[in-house]
This record gives C-alpha cells, sequence and structure tokens, in this order.
C-alpha cells in the first residue's frame, strides 16, 4: 500500500489527506491528523476523492476529430496538428483565445497564461468560473486594494460574531461551516443572511431572511444599523476609510429593522467577528456592489486587519485564487496585477524574453463568442458558464479547439484535438486555498494511458510557440513562478520546512478603505410576484456530491436519471397557492419568455422564491435569458 | 483455546519481526508523513513503533479495504462468467491496539452470519493479529465502556503487554501459536510474576481512562424502547454535516456499496466503503427513499449501534470505544456526544 498526502481539489478551503494505492491503482483516502485545515476532519466530497480520477470517465490517449469522430494518434502526431493549426490561424489574422481553470494546478495555470501572453501574443487568456466570483473580487478589491482573505477558517472558531451570507454553507464548504458550527457551540453569534432556512440558518442566533439578490438590501440595513447608532469604530472609519461621509449620507434613508439593529450591534461590540461571503446570485454589478458593502461592514466596524477578525471569500473551486495569482485573467498578470503595470510587465518581459501584448483581452463569455481557436487547460464552459447552450454554440462555431483534461467534458467533446493529461493523484504541483495556502498535490499513481502530466505537455506547446520553457519539474515552474508573482517568493522555501506547504503574505494592516454601500434594485412586480433564481452559491448545486464535469461522480448521475426534466423548487405555501404537488408541471413566465418544468417542494424556502439548480439551469435558460435572476409569474400548467 | 503465556526479551522482538517477515507481510504502526502515525506494510523491525497513539485510519483496511475487487465478471460468447476475486496472502497485523483487535472480531462475526461473504472471509482468515494493550489509554478512548480494551482476554492470535525489560505475549489461536512456533527459541513460558504484573497493569491502565465516557446501558434501555423523541434527532441533525467520517472510520461499520470497471473487454466489481449517513445510502431504483431526512438516517445509525435488538444478536454494541469518531467528525455528532444526548433525552442544553 502506497500511501502519499496531497491536497483536496474540489472547494477552496484546502484540506489535505493522504490518498491510498495498492499496486498502482487508487484505493482510497485516509484522514491526516497532521494537516493544518482538515486536521482529521473530512467532508463527504475529501473522503471520496479518490473516486473521481478512478471511476471518472478519462481521456487515455490524444485524439484528433477526424468526419466528426475523435480518433486516437500519436503524441507527436496530435502536438504537430496543434502547433501547425492554431499558427495558420494566428498567420491568418484570427485570434486565439486560452483558458485555464481552477481545477487545474498553480504551475499549469502559469504556463496556460505564459502561453497565452508570450507564445500567442494575446490576453485573451480567462477561466469560465471566474465570470462567476469576478465581482465578488472586484468588491473586496475596490474597498481594499487586496483580493485575498485576512483570516484563516481557525479564526472563524474563535469569532464572537460572525456574519454569513449563507448560500448553503454546510453544502458548497463542510469545512468552513464545520469552524462556524464549533463558535457557534462556544456561544458566537451567528447571523446568517439568506433566503432558506439552512443548516446553517438554524443554527444562527438571527436569521435575516431576504429573496435571492436581496442580500445588499440586508447590509444596507447592518450599515443603516451601524452608523445610526453610532457603533461604528470612529478611529477606523475615519482615519483609515474614504467615503465615510458618503456613505452616511446613502444610507441615511435606509431604514433597519429591530434584528439588523441587533445584528449591527453584536458586529460592533465584538472583540472578534468575522464576516463569510460566496457569490451569491445577485447579477455581476450588483454582486460587486454588495460584496463592496459587506467588506465596508467589516472595515467600519474596525474589523479589517485586527488579528482574528476579518474576511473570508466563499470560493467554489480549489484554486480559483491560484488561477488569479497566477494570471489566468484577460486584465491581471501573474501576482493579479494589472495588465497595464509598467514594472509587472518588465519583470515578466525580461523572465519570457517576450514583449507582452498591450491591449486588454477579453473574459471567458466574450473570447468563447468571438475567438476562431481556443486551447483549454481542464475548463468546461458549457457546465460553468450560466449560458451551457450558447457556450455549447459558441464552440461548435469555432474552427479549432485543443482541450487538455483529465476527464472526458462537454468541451473534450466539442474539440478538434483532445490531449489527456494526468488528473490531481497523478501529478505534481500546487493549489491556492481561499486562506492563501499554497499547498502541494503529489503523484501516487501513474496516469493512465497515454496520458501525461499538464505542466509537461503546457512547457511542450510554450516551446513550440517558441517561448523558453525548459523545466524538469514542477518545482521549477514553482521556481519561475517565485520570480513572476512576487508574493510567492517564500513558498518554495515554505514548502520544503513545513511539509504540508506554505501561506502567502496578506497585508491587510495598511493602506485605505474605500467605503460603500450595496445598490439595491427591486425585482417582483405584481404581474410577475415570484422570483426565479439559480442556486448559484456552487455553480455545481446543493448537492455535495454533485459533479462539476465528471470529476466526482456518486450521485450525480441518479439525480439526472430521477430528473430528465429537471425542477425547480418552491416552498409549501406556494405550492398550495398554486394548488400543486412534487412533480407536477409549472409555467414560469418571464419578460424573456415562458418555460415548463418539473416543481420539488422545499419546505425551509423563503416564500415566493424558485430556485433551480445549477446542473438543471438549462431546463429554465428560455426565462432566464442571461439573467441568474428574475421575477417570473408562476402558473399550474 | 485457554491462553498460553509467553515472555520475549525486547532484543529479540527485532529477530522475531524477522522471522515473520520471511513468511508474511508484516503490517504495523509506523512514523509516516510530518511524524503521524499510520499503519503500514514494514520492510525492517526498526520501523515499528511501540510508543504511539492509536492511527486515524482504522486497522479494519486490511480485512476490508476501501476499495476491493471481488468479482471479474468475464464474457465467453453470449454468456458472461462471474469468478469470485479472492486475497488470501499471508499478512500480520502487528502492533495493533485492542479496539482494533474488536473491530476486526466484531467484523469478522458478521461476515460470518449466513449467508457468508466469502472474499471478506478468505483474507480474514490468512490475517494474524498481534496486539500491543494499552498500559496508557489514549486521550480519547473509552474501551472501558464497550469491553474492549485497555486489555483483552480473548480475539487476538496474540497479545502482547509491555513489562518493561520484556513483552508477555499471550497467544490466544492456533495461528498465534505458529508465529510463535516460527521463532520457538525466543520465547519462554510467563512465570506467575509476569502474569500477575500484566493483570495489576491491566487495573492500572483501567483507573488511567482520560474525559470520555460513554454510558450505553442508560441510552440502551431508551433507544430500544422507542423512547427518544423525533425532535432529538432532528436536533442533532442539525449538528451533522454529513461527511460520513464516523462510518468510515468505525472499526465496526462494514456497510458497503458496489461498483463496475471496465478493463480490457472484461469488468471487475468493487466493494467500496459505504456510509449510512450519505443522502443516496438507502435509494431505491424507484427513486423512493426511506431515509431521505438526516435525522432519519442518524437515528438509524444508533439504533444499529447501541440498541438491545442488535445488542442480541451481535453480542456487544456497534463500539469499540476508539474514539476516532471524535476525531474525524465535521460536527459535534460523534459517539459519545450521542450517546450522552439520548441518555439525557438533550441536545446542547
Amino acid at each position: 500500500m502506497l500511501t502519499v498526502p496531497t491536497t483536496c481539489p474540489f472547494c477552496a478551503c484546502g484540506c489535505g489527506f493522504y490518498l491510498l494505492a495498492n499496486k498502482g491503482e487508487l484505493v482510497g483516502v485516509a484522514p491526516s491528523e497532521t494537516h493544518p485545515v482538515s486536521r482529521g476532519r473530512l467532508c463527504a466530497r475529501g473522503w471520496g476523492a479518490h473516486e473521481a480520477p478512478l471511476w471518472g470517465t478519462r481521456l487515455r490517449e490524444p485524439l484528433v476529430k477526424r468526419n466528426g469522430r475523435l480518433e486516437p494518434v500519436s503524441w507527436a502526431e496530435a502536438l504537430d496538428h496543434v502547433t501547425g493549426r492554431i499558427k495558420g490561424l494566428i498567420e491568418a489574422g484570427k485570434s486565439v483565445g486560452v483558458l485555464g481553470s481552477p481545477r487545474a494546478t498553480n504551475e499549469e495555470n502559469y504556463l496556460a497564461g505564459k502561453l497565452a501572453r508570450a507564445g500567442l501574443e494575446t490576453n485573451d487568456v480567462d477561466f469560465s468560473y471566474h465570470s462567476i466570483c469576478r465581482p465578488l473580487l472586484a468588491g473586496l478589491e475596490e474597498v481594499t486594494g487586496e483580493y485575498g482573505c485576512s483570516i484563516s477558517l481557525d479564526d472563524i472558531e474563535l469569532s464572537e460574531t460572525i456574519v454569513l451570507i449563507e448560500g448553503d454553507l454546510a453544502k458548497t464548504h463542510p469545512r468552513a461551516a464545520f469552524s462556524v458550527m464549533k463558535a457557534v457551540e462556544k456561544g458566537a453569534r451567528l447571523a446568517a443572511i439568506g433566503y432558506a432556512r439552512t443548516q446553517m440558518a438554524r443554527l444562527s442566533s438571527l436569521y435575516l431572511q431576504t429573496v435571492p439578490g436581496g442580500e445588499g438590501e440586508v447590509i444596507n440595513g447592518l450599515l443603516a444599523g451601524v452608523l445610526h447608532a453610532s457603533l461604528e469604530d470612529r478611529t477606523s472609519a475615519t482615519a483609515h476609510c474614504e467615503g465615510y461621509e458618503a456613505l452616511r449620507r446613502d444610507l441615511t434613508a435606509v431604514k433597519a429593522t429591530k434584528e439588523m439593529h441587533r445584528a449591527a450591534e453584536w458586529i460592533a461590540r465584538a472583540e472578534r467577528a468575522t464576516f463569510l461571503i460566496p457569490p451569491t446570485s445577485a447579477q455581476g454589478d450588483q454582486l460587486r456592489k454588495d460584496a463592496a458593502a459587506f467588506v465596508t461592514l467589516a472595515a467600519i466596524t474596525g474589523h479589517l486587519g485586527r488579528p482574528g477578525s476579518g474576511l473570508l471569500m466563499l470560493l467554489g473551486r480549489s484554486n480559483v485564487r491560484g488561477a488569479c495569482d497566477m494570471g489566468v485573467a484577460p486584465d491581471r498578470l501573474p501576482g493579479y496585477q494589472p495588465f497595464y503595470d509598467g514594472r509587472a510587465q518588465q519583470r515578466l518581459q525580461g523572465l519570457w524574453g517576450k514583449k507582452l501584448p498591450s491591449a486588454q483581452g477579453l473574459d471567458a463569455e466574450s473570447l468563447l463568442q468571438s475567438v476562431s481557436g481556443l486551447i483549454v487547460l481542464a475548463d468546461d464552459p458549457p457546465s460553468v458558464l450560466p449560458m451551457r447552450q450558447q457556450a455549447l454554440a459558441a464552440m461548435e462555431r469555432m474552427e479549432y479547439i485543443v482541450v487538455l483534461d483529465a476527464f472526458v467534458t462537454p468541451t473534450v467533446r466539442a474539440a478538434h484535438v483532445a490531449l489527456p493529461i494526468a488528473s490531481f493523484a497523478e501529478t505534481e504541483g500546487t493549489l491556492t486555498s481561499m486562506e492563501g495556502r499554497v499547498q502541494r498535490v503529489r503523484a501516487i499513481t501513474d496516469p493512465p494511458g497515454e496520458a501525461r502530466t499538464g505542466w509537461q505537455v503546457l512547457a511542450e506547446l510554450c516551446a513550440r510557440f517558441e517561448v523558453s520553457a525548459s523545466y524538469s519539474s514542477a518545482t521549477d515552474v514553482l521556481r519561475e513562478i517565485a520570480q513572476a508573482a512576487p508574493r510567492y517568493a517564500g513558498i518554495g522555501q515554505q514548502m520544503l520546512e513545513e511539509g504540508w506547504g506554505g501561506t502567502l503574505d496578506e497585508d491587510f494592516d495598511t493602506g485605505k478603505r474605500v467605503l460603500h454601500a450595496a445598490g439595491v434594485t427591486a425585482q417582483t412586480s405584481p404581474e410577475r410576484p415570484h422570483l426565479l433564481a439559480w442556486d448559484g452559491v456552487f455553480d455545481w448545486g446543493r448537492d455535495p456530491l454533485i459533479s462539476f464535469s465528471p470529476t466526482l461522480s456518486r450521485d450525480y448521475q441518479s439525480q439526472r436519471k430521477l430528473f430528465p426534466h429537471g425542477f425547480v423548487e418552491m416552498c409549501p405555501q406556494d405550492a398550495d397557492e398554486l394548488g400543486m404537488r412534487p412533480g407536477w408541471q409549472v409555467k414560469l413566465t418571464s419578460l424573456r419568455g415562458a418555460a415548463v418544468v418539473p416543481i420539488q417542494v422545499r419546505t425551509d424556502l423563503t416564500p415566493g422564491v424558485l430556485l433551480v439548480p445549477y446542473a438543471f439551469r438549462e431546463h429554465v435558460a428560455k426565462v432566464l435569458g442571461v439573467e441568474r435572476l428574475t421575477a417570473v409569474k408562476a402558473e399550474r400548467a | 483455546m485457554q491462553p498460553i503465556v509467553y515472555t520475549i526479551e525486547k532484543p529479540d522482538i527485532a529477530k522475531w519481526l524477522e522471522r515473520l517477515l520471511e513468511t508474511a507481510e508484516v503490517i504495523a504502526p509506523v512514523a509516516g508523513y510530518s511524524g503521524e502515525v499510520v499503519f503500514s506494510a514494514i520492510s525492517s523491525p526498526a520501523q515499528v513503533l511501540w510508543d504511539f497513539e492509536n492511527p486515524l485510519h482504522p486497522a479494519k483496511q486490511f480485512v476490508l479495504p476501501q476499495t476491493d475487487p471481488i468479482v471479474a465478471i468475464k464474457r465467453n460468447g453470449q454468456r458472461h462468467e462471474v469468478e469470485p476475486i479472492y486475497d488470501d496472502s499471508r499478512r500480520v497485523l502487528f502492533n495493533v491496539r485492542s479496539c482494533d483487535v474488536k473491530g476486526i472480531a466484531f467484523l469478522t462475526r458478521m461476515q460470518e452470519m449466513e449467508p457468508a461473504d466469502g472474499s471478506y472471509l478468505r483474507r480474514a482468515y490468512s490475517l494474524t493479529v498481534i496486539s500491543l494493550t494499552c498500559n496508557t489509554p489514549c486521550p480519547l478512548g473509552f474501551c472501558v465502556c464497550t469491553d474492549s480494551g485497555p486489555f483483552l482476554n480473548g480475539d487476538y492470535d496474540i497479545q502482547l503487554t509491555d513489562l518493561g525489560g520484556k513483552y508477555l505475549a499471550e497467544v490466544g489461536s492456533e495461528k498465534g501459536e505458529a508465529a510463535v512456533s516460527n521463532a520457538a527459541n525466543l520465547f519462554r513460558t510467563a512465570t506467575e510474576g509476569e502474569v500477575s504484573l500484566r493483570k495489576r497493569l491491566e487495573t492500572a491502565a483501567r483507573n488511567r481512562f482520560g474525559q470520555e465516557t460513554c454510558h450505553f446501558a442508560s441510552a440502551m434501555r431508551r433507544i430500544s424502547t422507542g423512547r427518544v423523541q423525533d425532535a432529538l434527532w432532528e436536533k442533532i441533525s442539525d449538528w451533522c454535516l454529513e461527511c460520513g467520517g464516523c462510518s468510515l472510520i468505525c472499526p465496526t461499520c462494514y456497510c458497503f456499496s458496489v461498483r463496475d470497471r471496465a478493463r480490457d473487454g472484461n469488468w471487475i466489481r468493487y466493494r467500496i466503503w459505504d456510509s449510512c449517513q450519505y443522502t443516496a445510502f438507502t435509494l431505491e431504483a424507484s427513486g423512493h427513499n426511506p431515509h431521505e431526512q438526516r435525522k432519519d438516517r442518524i437515528k438509524r445509525r444508533f439504533f444499529h449501534k447501541v440498541s438491545a435488538q442488535y445488542y442480541m444478536r451481535d453480542g456487544t454494541v456497534g463500539c469499540v470505544g476508539c474514539g476516532r469518531c471524535i476525531k474525524v467528525c465535521l460536527g459535534t455528532a460523534d459517539m459519545p456526544a450521542v450517546v450522552a444526548a439520548i441518555r439525557k433525552g438533550k441536545w446542547h442544553e
């Protein structure tokens, strides 16, 4: 039996465990008591982490599409094909973009970015999940000038007050939910803002009920509660923050409810308070404003930069943070520095020996609509982007798509060339958790069939596009990352000393905060009294075992089989009013269009809210259009 | 069989282990990554730990692996041939703790019930279990409450006790006798004084237990007679995150699922660990799920573990007091906490 310590590839909490293999085959997962994040406690996904590489549908050999079918070829042939066709597109003046991935390692993402900027000379590089979390990061950056987190999961446990924008933390980030639970057990006050009386809401001292997209209103209420009762930390609010007077002005008309006043008082009086925010179902710009207002709440109550107090962004994938840090973004270079930043450009030009492209690139959604060629690293736009059909159609129109993936995804099926790479259990590299821990994944078995490690394939592609990329190991790539993204400079050494990994330095103590209130827009109307939203907290829905791409498969299949027509969830009161029972068809009509879907009844949901699991969003695509939530009229079909 | 009691001098242990290594794979607690104690096959006696806290991943993995091929399915013309896969390679589990010995004995009793599970049993019967008693109980263990430690009166092949300069070796089975006779020159029959020292050590260890206790008897009375309110299960269920860790890690849990894997045109059917705490555990093909709600699944789990109905059948509660569920629980619903809740009818109050 072989035992190898590694990092969980699922959410961004950054738990660690041992993978177990026997005779070259994965056989299980064993918890580790010494891991600084998980300490032996894993969620269902962690316990089943070996299942994805073992049972998932794996890509085993390079494939090239001929007569509409993907056929096996040699690596040399596949790589020649890719080089020839991509160069042909570029010579013809057509654009080629690159997609990285929050489930790929830092090393892979870094090389994908390098390939795009130095090899293809474009800033058209992004990852699909970025479209979900970008507004959140932007909101944080707007207030603090930083986009990292200022606390660790352990800090939650020591908090007196926790403010949680609740999607369904217990399902999406069980390790974080555990910390909240432990804090509540010790007597902490939990204020949960959400639209369903979820497990965390039931454990809360105060459940601030709202509707999808209504989180901003509650945050404004809390801000008003703080300001109206003069509970703010005057020193922080005036000396370190800009926009204090404007904030007061913006909030004079906002009424805080009794509960909001209570929560505001808990926040202001707490020695240690933590603020947890996932991507909500609010639309892009509104999510950014909600996030900024939420950070503002932490800032004016003096909880930003105070040890043990602060904010945690609940990111949905293991390496969102890393993909951003590696510059897999159209407007950011490694280190998440703006692409126009002179010093960063110079540093990279020195390192890569190439001049960087000067025009800002396109984000994942726009990129799909406009490029002719696409190189995809372990991303799957149809599964991740809100508009599944549009993404599929866009990929169908494209002249050339190359996909590097360990699993057979819808994107692989649409590709012209598929290159098999190692899964997290077969490669070396690092992942950066939401706390800023840079931790190793390690190979325990060989990749299946002809598959190679992703960093090797990307280095080979870089070389074929005249970019220097001679690395003898993933650690070599990490060394180069340390030069490209200065914050990663000390990581290599920490890895050697601490075993499980190192931690990025977060600098939250200095710098001006710029305060913002949330923008609030009304959604429903008398004609369309219901609010339809996708369960957007986690793009793969509330089911803890549901797959994102085919990388975690238990249960997922059964859900799909059980509900071939998808479903929307509603509360019993709404079902009664419509005279409906579970399984019956509801007709949903919005300004954009209509759809008929079966319903499921869920007792913990706020009346008037209809939720559609992310995996079933295509069934209501006509109603939602490009929106994440919309007002609808619901009637029995 | 009546235990035969030997002693072996500490310096001779390495020689004995070398003898054992000649004929079998020897698995023992060793220092793993970052100093963590894990069970692993050894290649040298020096790897074996003697002063250690029980590894978190239980020894049951060596009789009931997390992923275990059990059947080969081959295509033969129009027919399918099904062949069982057995693993009866000889293994020695060395320096396991009493709780894990009891756990394996429990699993074997369950699998011997008709219909007997040949795949499990062939592997278990090829395993020699050599345990090390706990002169000092581990901080979270409560094996005194489950009659599964710190010293055992049976279920082991050999039970070692640290007597200072030597180990007492109580032989409890023919497999154990064979493991000793393999190196008979290293052992001598124990004196009465040595046997009584072991008894004194056991008493001392029993008096040294830590904070965790688990009063099964009164909990059993309540749960067996339906005196646990549904509302209590509902409350408990809010403090569980459905990770399944408690059952995966439990030395006495053996529920599994099966899954097929295609290989060269044939299939291998694997047994994989499953947890009764997962929603889909009892999901039926029709879509009906008798235990759809978490409170029902938790209730079901503790009924199986603690009720008199199962106690009568299994001869013990479904717990060996190892304390692992306290360490892995991604919530607060571990065995001692829930047993206390059943007993008091209160949760977090």
